[in-house]
């Protein structure tokens, strides 16, 4: 018995030959790129950290030295970045200064080792070193020394993308994928956004037992007309109670009240444009 | 969209800008405090802020003697710069301690305020610094 037409017959033929080819089509198209394990740390891993100099305790700045790094050691900016600088410094003059990290934003990379008031520290962990900073609770570096290279495909961030390793006691660290908004500032009052295509390579060593030197070479092609060389200097704190606390930069902006209903919250606080705190509610 | 809530969200926006343009806290310069300047005043704390990145210490006096007391907000460092070069702790001071707070005050004089260089607290002696820059050595103490 015939069930259906020829022509059905070799329609329905057609459909079945295309269904079968569609079906191995798509079990090969998408072909799962393998996930990169990082894997688990070995003995020998943790072992090999005590072969690494000592870099432990509390590291603050040498902030009159960024001070006269503004006038002995400016960067090589561009024509067009140098009159903005010229202009910030005038309305800081002035009593206007430019307030560079606006919205409580990380002071990022590099300028967090260029221009930073406050403490870090550093860690030492298998395949990484991480700095972690006071006061902003965001300010944080991921180096990785894994042996990595920089991702194929460019995710810009505030610090950017660190790889690093070890020649002899120095760390040399590359850094990419900064994003363009970032200022490179030598103030808190003076710096201008990147605006793309920034990498900076450091040198960190201990010129001293206690002084740490983070030696950066500058690479910013749309704001420098060369790239600039740089070191910041830190001094090593080991007494306990400058051990770096917990800060998070927008509480600066709140006051802590208890409301109508005995909840402890946070109110707001009045800024001025320029940053500095003008009024706070009362109890 | 209809015209109104078009209007709606300009408004909106608006409100919104003008919030972000009021909460700007971050690391800033010092300039809009007159440095070539300094005054002292002699009175109570209202409220010490133990907040990053700048504490704020506001303190009921005048300035001069027989001026009615007002409000007088001092900023400083963060937290920790204090701890390690003033020698300040969260607890230096508390409401109700007469102190004397030796400043230089905000530009803009219709404001009462300044950035702290010196707290005593008079009932103890005690001093508190606010330079930044005196913690640049090793192995403080």
């Amino acid at each position: 018995m015939k069930i259906c037409s020829p022509t059905i017959r070799k329609s329905f033929f057609v459909f079945i030959i295309a269904a079968s080819v569609a079906s191995q089509t798509s079990a090969q198209a998408p072909k799962k790129t393998p996930s990169v394990i990082n894997p688990p740390p070995t003995a020998q891993d943790w072992a090999d950290l005590a072969k690494l100099p000592d870099w432990s305790g509390v590291w603050n700045p040498k902030i009159t030295d960024q001070d006269a790094q503004v006038k002995t050691n400016p960067p090589p900016w561009n024509e067009v970045a140098a009159k903005k600088i010229e202009a910030m410094f005038a309305e800081e003059k002035a009593g206007r200064p430019r307030l560079i990290f606006s919205n409580c934003l990380p002071e990022a990379h590099p300028s967090w080792m260029l221009v930073t008031h406050n403490a870090m520290e550093i860690l030492f962990t298998p395949g990484r070193v991480t700095m972690l900073g006071e006061s902003d609770g965001n300010r944080i570096r991921r180096i990785y020394t894994d042996g990595r290279a920089h991702p194929d495909v460019s995710d810009p961030t505030f610090h950017g993308h660190s790889i690093g390793h070890w020649e002899g006691e120095t760390l040399v660290v590359d850094t990419v994928d900064i994003l363009p908004e970032v200022p490179l500032a030598i103030s808190e009052a003076a710096g201008v956004p990147n605006n793309g295509d920034m990498r900076t390579i450091e040198r960190i060593h201990l010129a001293d037992k206690d002084i740490l030197h983070v030696d950066l070479e500058i690479f910013a092609p749309k704001i420098l007309t060369k790239p600039w060389k740089t070191t910041r200097i830190f001094f090593r704190q080991r007494a306990r109670k400058f051990d770096i606390v917990e800060g998070v930069c927008v509480q600066g902006d709140l006051a802590e009240r208890v409301n109508a209903e005995g909840d402890h919250v946070f109110v707001p606080v009045e800024k001025s444009a320029w940053g500095n705190t003008v009024s706070v509610p009362a109890k | 969209m209809g015209q109104f809530t078009r209007f709606s969200c300009t408004i909106a926006a608006f409100f919104v800008l003008i919030n972000g343009i009021s909460s700007v806290a971050a690391h800033h310069s010092t300039t809009m405090f007159d440095h070539s300047k300094t005054m002292t005043i002699t009175g109570t704390v209202v409220e010490l802020r133990w907040v990053n990145p700048h504490v704020t210490l506001t303190v009921n006096g005048s300035l001069n003697e027989g001026d009615t007391p007002a409000d007088w907000l001092m900023e400083m460092t963060s937290p920790g710069n204090l701890v390690r070069a003033g020698g300040w702790r969260r607890d230096a001071v508390k409401a109700g301690d007469k102190v004397e707070v030796v400043f230089s005050p905000l530009r803009d004089t219709e404001k009462k305020g300044g950035a702290l260089k010196k707290m005593t607290v008079l009932a103890t002696g005690e001093v508190f610094t606010a330079n930044i820059r005196e913690q640049e050595k090793p192995g403080l103490e």
